[in-house]
């Protein structure tokens, strides 16, 4: 019985899915093991792989790149199903929603303004999980503001990054 | 690729990649009036009055503690989680948490907390602290 052969462009773009998949666990992981940065306050560095599959390889791959990173990096640092994942998969989620709606539809966005919009919209989706979910109190919503200009910074800076990045493989590739 | 056509090319340095295109800076400016208007209507809901602690579980206040000012002594007391039994410290710097029976601890390492709008939250254990009023430790003035 003959098995037939996936076409190579099929076979790239999978193997190029796994490759980032792959590098945003590692990354998922590392910022896990990263000292206290402050309450649910990471680089986003993470997040930055779901923008390089969003410009990469569209927005279908972004969103499950999200997803399984989540998924799988939860399962490695051993919180798969606590709140901890339930948080996370929040605000991946809805990173890679508004990245997706922001590089579709804003006019003139480069990858530095979905970055940024993909970092606040990181934030806010934890918050809104902790306290619709886990802690059912307004006043946890006191220690925003100062956790949304900093993530206003990380995003900027992963959205450079991004665009360095494919502005790089695109000459590569 | 031609997705990517309209990005900066690698000889680009890091200035322009960060300078990002003109959408992008009217993003990042509507994006920070925001935040510092809502940061300055919260700031100004809870910052007066003596600073104090209040520690929820779920949707219930469980207590509200004045922080203790110089010379006061300190205090502990337990709080019971949906996991079980934490410690919270209330000393001159601020209100802590020692011993939370979560796994992760960040609650614990998050260290002491004085500022209004500061908060503790253990998310596992449901519980969670934050601070209003003026800073227990903060100076009024500076005199010779």
């Amino acid at each position: 019985m003959l098995i037939s052969r996936p076409p190579l462009a099929e076979l790239e773009h999978k193997s190029r899915w796994i490759a980032l998949l792959v590098l945003a666990i590692g990354l998922h992981i590392f910022e896990a093991a990263l000292p206290n940065l402050g309450p649910w306050f990471k680089p986003g560095l993470a997040n930055l792989v779901t923008l390089m599959a969003l410009v990469l390889m569209g927005p279908r791959a972004a969103l499950t790149l999200a997803i399984g990173r989540v998924v799988l990096g939860s399962f490695f640092i051993g919180t798969l199903f606590t709140p901890t994942f339930v948080i996370s998969m929040a605000g991946g989620l809805a990173a890679a929603v508004l990245m997706i709606a922001a590089w579709r539809y804003i006019p003139g966005i480069s990858l530095v303004g979905v970055s940024l919009l993909g970092a606040l919209a990181h934030m806010l989706a934890q918050f809104v999980t902790v306290e619709s979910l886990f802690i059912q109190q307004a006043v946890l919503y006191y220690a925003l503001p100062p956790l949304l200009l900093l993530s206003c910074i990380t995003g900027w800076i992963n959205g450079a990054l991004a665009r360095y990045i494919a502005a790089r493989l695109t000459h590569e590739l | 690729m031609a997705i990517l056509t309209s990005e900066p090319d690698s000889g680009q340095n890091m200035f322009q990649l960060l300078k990002g295109s003109r959408t992008d800076r009217l993003l990042l400016l509507i994006s920070l009036i925001l935040i510092v208007a809502a940061w300055f209507v919260i700031q100004a809901r809870i910052a007066g009055g003596v600073a104090v602690a209040e520690i929820y579980h779920d949707q219930l206040l469980l207590a509200t503690y004045p922080l203790p000012q110089a010379g006061e002594a300190e205090h502990s007391f337990v709080v019971q989680g949906e996991l079980g039994d934490a410690v919270v410290l209330l000393d001159q710097q601020g209100v802590r948490m020692t011993s939370s029976p979560c796994s992760s601890q960040h609650c614990v390492l998050s260290g002491a907390h004085r500022h209004a709008g500061d908060i503790i939250a253990c998310v596992p254990n449901r519980i969670l602290i934050t601070v209003r009023g003026r800073s227990a430790s903060g100076f009024d003035a500076i005199v010779e």
